[in-house]
């Protein structure tokens, strides 16, 4: 409890390096072992940070369809490996495809779990973060509305899917090119929302005087503090020290 | 269905369409359990307007957002055509046809969204607070197309916080408060 205190109280510039150090792994690593050492690392990461394993578990079942998806695409359209099932000449489940499906999932599964640390800092304390790293406010406003808002995008889709099946659509009984038919429907309201919603945004913090001084004034300041050097520092050795064992 | 902002109506109309699923007792739709009905054979029966009609607006133009639904049910391209321009002169849309719908006035954007609800030809409405930002003038309007469609025998359900325009087409009004029923005319009344 105190542990998580810890790491969820580090300064959200700390968990920006964790976050980087992390996903950066998850694209430069090939091997699908060296993978799930580091998938393992931001599993057991994410733990200390107090981050829900359900949400996790939600999103990795999201996966299972990529996963099956890429492992057959991954079998018939590479050469090498042993066909475990065949269609004929055609391997459509191969152990070359199984590896390389996995291999997709886990850099997915590791960006995802990962970003989920950077949600245990308020938005605000992200701007303030990006500011103190010279980046400009706008951009680091962006971000956190980004942040803000992707939660609610979801929640949006979910709910034009369901406007769109109380038209009479009825999903189950389309057949799969219908369906995704149906799927690009979802796409014009999800743009037009996103539109609308980042215009009135825009003119809400013009209008409170977003942009008004060249210079910012902020009554939170963060000063990192010894452990969020050691843990940045460490992540950043670590990571050096991890490619230097293996390459 | 009449009550202040917060008494539960949205809710309630949620849960009728099978929105929502009720944590308590059941709804019926012709005598079946809501909880067993998927969205689209509810939809095919029930038409739901939402509070806001950009919710229920997908296609890039007026025309398209009539005619996609009956596309996509397989229906054949004549009798979709009339569907829609009949649809499209009985709201006064037919001058907006090549429109991009999300640039619509809010009057404009209301009557697509009652009109592709329509379309479908259900046999019954919930109406999600229609009156929400329609001036006097499309409120006389919508009420217009109402008592039309009361006279071709759609049942509907109205949810609104204004009582006159509610109670004006009324055969039963029910008043909500706090997520409880206070007040149901819990008889059929004969239409103002």
């Amino acid at each position: 409890m105190i542990l998580t205190e810890r790491f969820t109280g580090l300064d959200p510039r700390t968990k920006l390096v964790l976050v980087m150090v992390l996903s950066s792994l998850g694209v430069i690593l090939q091997e699908v072992l060296l993978l799930g050492i580091v998938w393992f690392l931001t599993l057991s990461l994410a733990a200390l940070f107090g981050v829900g394993w359900r949400p996790i578990l939600r999103r990795s079942r999201m996966l299972f369809g990529i996963f099956a998806a890429m492992a057959i695409i991954q079998s018939v359209f590479t050469t090498g490996g042993h066909g475990f099932l065949w269609l004929g000449p055609v391997s459509v489940i191969s152990s070359l495809g199984l590896e390389r499906a996995g291999g997709v999932v886990l850099r997915l599964l590791i960006v995802v779990v990962s970003a989920s640390i950077m949600a245990t800092s308020s938005p605000r304390e992200i701007v303030q973060g990006l500011s103190q790293w010279r980046i400009p406010y706008e951009l680091a406003f962006m971000v956190a509305v980004a942040i803000r808002f992707l939660p609610l995008l979801r929640q949006e889709a979910l709910e034009t899917l369901t406007a769109l099946q109380l038209r009479g659509v009825a999903l189950e009984q389309l057949p799969w090119g219908r369906r995704l038919r149906v799927y690009s429907y979802l796409l014009m309201p999800m743009i037009a929302g996103v539109m609308s919603k980042s215009k009135e945004l825009a003119l809400a913090v013009e209008m409170r005087g977003f942009r008004a001084y060249s210079q910012r004034t902020a009554y939170r300041v963060l000063r990192p503090r010894p452990f969020d050097y050691a843990v940045g520092g460490g992540m950043l050795v670590g990571m050096g020290l991890f490619l230097w064992i293996v390459y | 269905m009449i009550g202040p902002n917060g008494s539960g109506k949205t809710t309630l109309g949620k849960v009728l369409a099978g929105i929502l699923k009720p944590t308590e007792g059941r709804a019926f739709l012709a005598g079946k359990d809501t909880r067993t009905l998927s969205l689209g054979a509810i939809g095919q029966a029930v038409g739901y307007l939402f509070q806001e009609p950009e919710r229920q607006i997908f296609a890039p133009s007026v025309y398209e957002e009539l005619a996609f639904v009956l596309r996509l049910q397989g229906k054949p391209p004549d009798v979709i055509d009339h569907a829609v321009n009949t649809m499209l002169g009985r709201f006064d849309l037919s001058a907006l046809r090549d429109r991009f719908p999300f640039s619509l006035s809010r009057g404009e954007k209301q009557r697509l969204a009652l009109a592709a609800v329509l379309v479908n030809s259900p046999d019954y409405l919930i109406l999600d607070e229609p009156t929400t930002g329609l001036d006097l003038k499309n409120k006389r309007r919508l009420g217009g197309y109402l008592e039309e469609l009361l006279d071709a025998g759609v049942g509907m359900m109205i949810i609104s916080h204004d009582r006159a325009f509610a109670t004006g087409y009324a055969t039963r009004v029910i008043e909500l408060s706090g997520g409880v029923v206070i007040r149901d005319s819990d008889r059929t009344l004969h239409r103002a």
